[in-house]
Parts: structure tokens; sequence; C-alpha cells
């Protein structure tokens, strides 16, 4: 997306966000084709078993095809399905590999990493899995889940928790599920736990974060007249007002927090609204990884977006580490990655009614941390 | 380039090398001309590292950003205007590498390096992403540009300049206190980190050394190249295992022209030391151990003289000692990994 110079880049490549997309389909054999510095990245980030056709230099010049075919021949020797994610030099060569083994050996994912970043790698992988709709498929998709997303387990959770409640049954989840049931065919009607993530498939009917969710439930009963949004609804209630009781404790001790967002555009906007909603904030600095949107300008550029931040000042960083680095007077509460101001093991959501609840208890507590600090320091 | 075909493979990028280098010199700017992705890789890696070392400060890397148009027009514009915005920091130095990309699209890096009128302070390293080498080659690419740079000069007694410090690793500064350490029972300092958070001026000061120490083996090739270069010796790793901190200490004394009064008494005050450090494991004498696997080439020598020296026995049914991933320096490295076994004996 950015075309001029950028300073300590914030966002991973179209080559990592395929690779993470294809791999929450566990039964599948992701094979990275490129150099294993190509591969370690996603392998380290991700955790997950990958492969790589390691490539060396000799083999771009001669042809990168027998490698390929060699990894894939092995790999096959499983008898799950593969996906080979292309990485920038075979690209770069001409060699046409999309059509080196059939459709039903492997597919094929041209993701370079100079064609764009994690999202529209993301899109690449969908389109190489070619996920059909089957109209007479129960339930509903869930959308919008991928390993690179700091919460994707616990928002896999939590709307599986909600739509259970609902009483609809969950149909296919992009991107954690099988490649059986993806086979199936996914059902005609989505909902989203991260837009930044869109599959594309089906009708997505609306987001599961936690202000979407009034609207998005409604457009849920429209589709599924028989559900029982009762329970969901008195939840949701339930959480607001406890967020605005949490909040306005804060308030009668402390003036509402300024507060510096930076993450994909649909935690970013999300964000910037519970804030403004439960604490009253300003939210003079916001940024948008992956795209911008109406008042959230783009930027993977960390020096760009550390320097708005420090001259912000703000009470809090909505973000990653890599903001967090840029003012460390600031409170911080992870909502991107990297997030390493803590051990992170357990699924937490950012969707839902729970994510909700998760990002305002999480503002509270740093915004409570920060001042406990200084109150030490008089 | 490794030998072994599959070493080969699973080498790494030359950028990542080049920029763990690159990166750690103050006053200096890394300029890539590569994808921005290939440089989020090394950022997030320099990233994590200073959080675990509670530095909060990571050097800027700026990156051209070949995207598609670049790919299909040619990315040297973008490079020359990326140049024109580290310039403008005004830097000591600014050192170029590049990834895979504009080795395959025919960009002329070095042209437009030279033309530009920073070029006198511009270092281009055409590292060319995994199409140059491994990890390693980009490191030493960097390392020897470096060196090439610093002039020959007269040698200051006494003064010894560390090469190749892996700046990645966590226990970087550990190993560097220990080294220092040593050194210290010669009478000998570390005038230059080459290249660990030392300026522009301080690595131009490398001829000075009366010898140069390697990390380890990694940075052999640019240790040939500084040894040639200067005349000096090379002392090819920094010390491993017990009897290792011995060798170092003569094989440097006598690199640095230390009296062998004063390298007798040094070998002799460490081994009484390393005595001192072996009694606090005492209750491990006896003790049967396996070493599982080795995970990094030389760990096991280094455990197995520990455990003779502790009186240990090895055999098939004993404790299992998981063996660190990383070669222990010097008498505090051993030191660590005895806390481990000693941990892994008395709690299984």
């Amino acid at each position: 997306m950015a075309e001029n110079t950028c300073a300590n880049p914030v966002w991973p490549c179209a080559m990592t966000g395929a690779v993470a997309t294809l791999a929450g389909f566990p039964d599948i054999c992701v094979i990275i084709h490129g150099s294993s510095g190509c591969y370690y990245y996603p392998r380290s980030l991700l955790k997950v078993p990958l492969f790589s056709t390691y490539l060396l230099e000799s083999e771009i010049v001669f042809g990168t095809i027998d490698r390929l075919h060699e990894v894939v021949t092995e790999v096959a020797a499983t008898g799950r399905p593969i996906a080979v994610v292309n990485t920038c030099v075979p690209a770069l060569t001409g060699e046409d590999l999309k059509t080196a083994f059939s459709e039903e050996t492997a597919m094929f994912v041209d993701a370079p990493g100079f064609c764009g970043n994690a999202e529209q790698g993301a899109v690449k992988a969908f389109e190489a899995m070619m996920p059909d709709v089957a109209a007479d498929r129960p339930g509903i998709n869930i959308d919008g889940i991928n390993l690179l997303d700091l919460f994707w387990r616990g928002n896999l959770h939590e709307t599986e928790r909600l739509l259970a409640l609902l009483g609809i049954p969950v149909a296919v989840r992009f991107c954690r599920d099988t490649w059986k049931n993806l086979r199936k065919g996914a059902a005609p009607v989505t909902v989203s736990a991260n837009s930044s993530y869109a599959s594309g498939v089906g009708t997505c009917i609306g987001s599961m974060l936690f202000p979407d969710m009034p609207k998005t439930i409604d457009r849920c009963l429209a589709q599924f007249p028989n559900a029982d949004a009762d329970a969901v609804l008195a939840e949701h209630q339930r959480a607001e007002e406890q967020m605005f009781y949490s909040c306005d404790k804060y308030l009668r001790k402390y003036t509402p927090p300024v507060v510096a967002v930076a993450a994909q555009e649909s935690y970013a906007v999300f964000a910037k609204a519970m804030m403004e909603r439960y604490f009253g904030s300003d939210v003079p600095v916001i940024f948008a990884r992956d795209r911008p949107a109406p008042e959230v300008p783009y930027s993977v550029n960390s020096a760009e977006i550390n320097a708005d931040i420090a001259a912000a000042e703000p009470d809090l960083i909505l973000g990653s580490t890599f903001e967090a680095a840029a003012c460390r007077k600031a409170a911080f509460f992870g909502i991107t990655p990297p997030d390493r101001s803590r051990v992170s093991v357990a699924a937490r959501p950012l969707a839902g009614v729970e994510g909700g609840l998760v990002l305002i208890e999480g503002a509270l507590n740093a915004l409570m941390n920060r001042h406990a600090a200084e109150e030490k320091k008089r | 380039m490794p030998e072994n075909i599959y070493e080969a493979r699973m080498a790494g990028c030359t950028l990542g090398g080049a920029l763990s280098v690159a990166c750690f010199i103050p006053g200096a700017v890394a300029v890539v001309h590569a994808p921005q992705g290939c440089v989020h890789q090394t950022f997030s890696m320099l990233h994590a590292m200073a959080n675990e070392s509670e530095v909060w400060t990571v050097p800027e890397i700026l990156v051209s950003n070949i995207g598609d148009r670049e790919v299909i027009f040619g990315g040297e514009e973008r490079l020359s205007a990326t140049l024109d915005e580290a310039a403008a920091k005004n830097p000591d130095l600014i050192l170029v590498v590049t990834s895979c990309v504009p080795e395959t699209i025919g960009d002329d890096c070095g042209a437009v390096c030279a033309r530009h009128p920073y070029a006198d302070r511009i270092v281009y390293v055409p590292t060319s992403g995994f199409l140059g080498g491994s990890a390693k080659d980009g490191e030493n690419a960097v390392l020897a540009a470096l060196a090439r740079r610093a002039p020959v000069a007269d040698l200051i007694p006494g003064t010894v300049a560390l090469v190749g410090e892996k700046n990645l690793e966590s226990e970087a500064d550990q190993n560097y206190a220990e080294v220092e350490r040593l050194l210290a029972r010669l009478g000998l300092r570390i005038t230059i980190r080459f290249c660990r958070n030392c300026n522009y001026a301080t690595l131009m000061q490398l001829g000075t050394a009366a010898c140069f120490i390697l990390r380890d083996e990694r940075a052999a090739d640019a240790g040939r190249i500084i040894g040639e270069r200067f005349g000096r010796p090379v002392i090819p790793e920094f010390p491993r295992g017990l009897s290792g901190c011995l060798a170092f200490l003569r094989a440097t004394g006598a690199a640095c022209g230390v009296a062998e009064e004063r390298i007798c008494a040094a070998v002799a005050e460490e081994t009484a030391y390393q005595e001192l450090m072996l009694s606090k494991f005492s209750n491990l004498s006896g003790k049967t151990i396996f070493l599982g696997a080795e995970p990094f080439a030389g760990t096991t020598a280094v455990a197995r003289e520990a455990a003779a020296r502790l009186g240990m026995q090895e055999r098939a049914d004993g404790f299992l000692i998981r063996l660190p991933f990383y070669l222990p320096i010097g008498t505090a490295g051993v030191e660590k990994m005895l806390y481990l076994w000693r941990r892994a004996v008395n709690n299984g």
C-alpha cells in the first residue's frame, strides 16, 4: 500500500498473511516456495508446522520447478491437501509455477511480499482456496479469524459461544477449521470477528465487535427467524452497564484519558469508539495498519506513528509494543501484534461481549497501574 | 556458502545477518533496498530483543519499499529517494544493504550510491538477500566493508577489539562481561566492539587494537580480512568451557605480548576461580547424567569437561540433561549451565 520510504515497518508482508490464512486449516500442508530467510519469520510467528523449498541461488538461476516438484511430491505422501505460497524471487523470474502441478495436487498462492501487506496476502489465499457457498448449508460462517491476530482464539470461542446462545449453528470458521468442512461448502451468511481479515465468502451481515453487535444480531434474526436473541442482548446490556459503572468510577478520580490508537482498521475504529463512549476520551492519534478509513489514516511507518504519538503525549496507547516504546510514560494495552508487554497464552477475545469487557478492563488496569506508579514516585 | 546442501538451505538470508551488524552503530543509518516486509522481519526481531533487554529504543532502519511498480519499472529512484531521506538526518554513515528483489530486477544499486551527494559517507554492501548467501555471509560482508574503511594505524599496547559479537543473542552483554573479566587478568582492555554500540569514529580506530578476538567461527571471513589488513593476531573465538578459558588466556596473552609471568599468574588465578565456582555444585558429584542431543556444536565437549571436573558419571539411564542451545562462554557460561543441571538433578 505505501509508496514511500518507510522507517521500521510495523506490519508483515503478503506472503506471511497468506501463510497465516492457510495455516488456519491445520490439515493443509503449507509450503513456502522461497528461501529459508522467508520461511523463518512466519514459522516463528505462527508457531505451527510449515514446509519450505528452502531455495538456493543456483535454483533461481536454473529454475525452481524441479525443487518445488521434489518438495510437493514428498509432502503429498502425507495424503493431505497442499498449498504452495510463492515468494518474491520465484515470482519475478517468470517461471510458470501455477501450471507446474495440477490443482488436485496443490493449490498455488502467488503472494510475493512485494505485492502488498498481510491482509492482501490473506485475500490471495482465499482466492486460491476458492471456498464455495452451499445455498443449503445451515448456519452461519465466522469470519476474521487469523493466526496473526493476538485475539484469534478468544474471538473464535466468544463468537461461537454467542452464536450458540442465539441458537445458530456455525458452518465454517475462516480461518480455523478443517479442509474437509470447508469443502462441504460455506453457509450463505457470515459474521465477522475482525473485518480486516475478510474472506469475502457468503454475505457478511456484520461485525461481532461490541458496538456493532446490536445491529449484527438484528440482521441475524432477519436471516434466522428461529434464533433467540434475548440472552445475548441481555448480556450485552449488562456489559454496557458494567463498563459505564467501572469507567464512571475511574472518572470520579481522573480526567478522561487522552488515547493514541494504532491497529488494523477494524480494531482501531472499535477501540476509538469504545474509548470515546465509555471514557469520553479524546483520541487525537489513530493509525490503521492495513487500510485507511474515514478519519483513520493508514501508516506502517513506525517513525511516523511514534512521532505523532509522542507529540500527543497520550495517557494511554492502544496498539502494539512498537508504539508503547514511543512513549514510555503512557499506559499501554496491546491490541495488535506484537505485544511484548506481557506473557499472553490464554485465549482472550476482543470481539463479542467479553471482547468489549476485555478492552475496557485492559484500558482501566493499564491506566490505574500508571497512576499507581506515578503516586509511588511522589 | 556452507558445503552441506542442507546447511546451505537452512542458512537464512543475508539481510537479517547484515542488519544485525548495521543496526548497532550509533550515529549511522541503515538503508535497505527491499520490499518493506523484509525489514519488518528484522525490525520485529530487534524489537523483541530490545524488550528482553529492557532497552526501549530500536535502531531506525529505512526501507525503500519496493512494490509492484518498482518491480516493473525498476527501483533505483526509490533507493535514491531513500538515500535522500537518510542523508537528511546527517548521519555519520549510511549503510546500504539489499534484499533479493533488487538483485533480481537488475537495479544498479552501486551506481545509485556512488552518484549520491552523500556518497563519501555511504557504505554499500550488496548483500542481495538469499541470492548473496546466508545470514552469516551478510554479517561478514558488513564487518568486512567497515573494516576496509578503517585506516591502518599504530598499535596501542594492551588493547583488544572484539569482532562479530552476536547482537541478536540475548546474553551478548553477559558474554562480553565475561571476556572483559578474563582480559582484565592479563591487564588488557577492550577498546572497540566491532560492531556493537560503538559509533563510527570508534569503529574507524579498529587498526589500533593489539589483537582481534572473534566471537566465533561465524565471523571467520571478516576476521581473516581484518587480520590481513592490520597485520595483527586474530583469536578465533570467545573462550568456551573451563579449559577453554585457560587456553584463551594463554593465546590472547601471547598475541598481545603480555609477559609470560603475567600470563601464568592469570591462568593460576582463573584456575582457582574455577575451583571455587565448581565447589558450589559439589552435591552433583557422583550423580549420573545423560547428556541429551547437542543443539549447538561444541556444547557437548564443554558439558563433558564440566561433568568430569565435578566427578559426575555419564550413563544412558542417568538424569537427562538438556544442553543449552548456545555455547557456554567462559567460566560464567559453565556456571549458568551447571545451575540448570542442578535444577534438573534436584527436581527431576
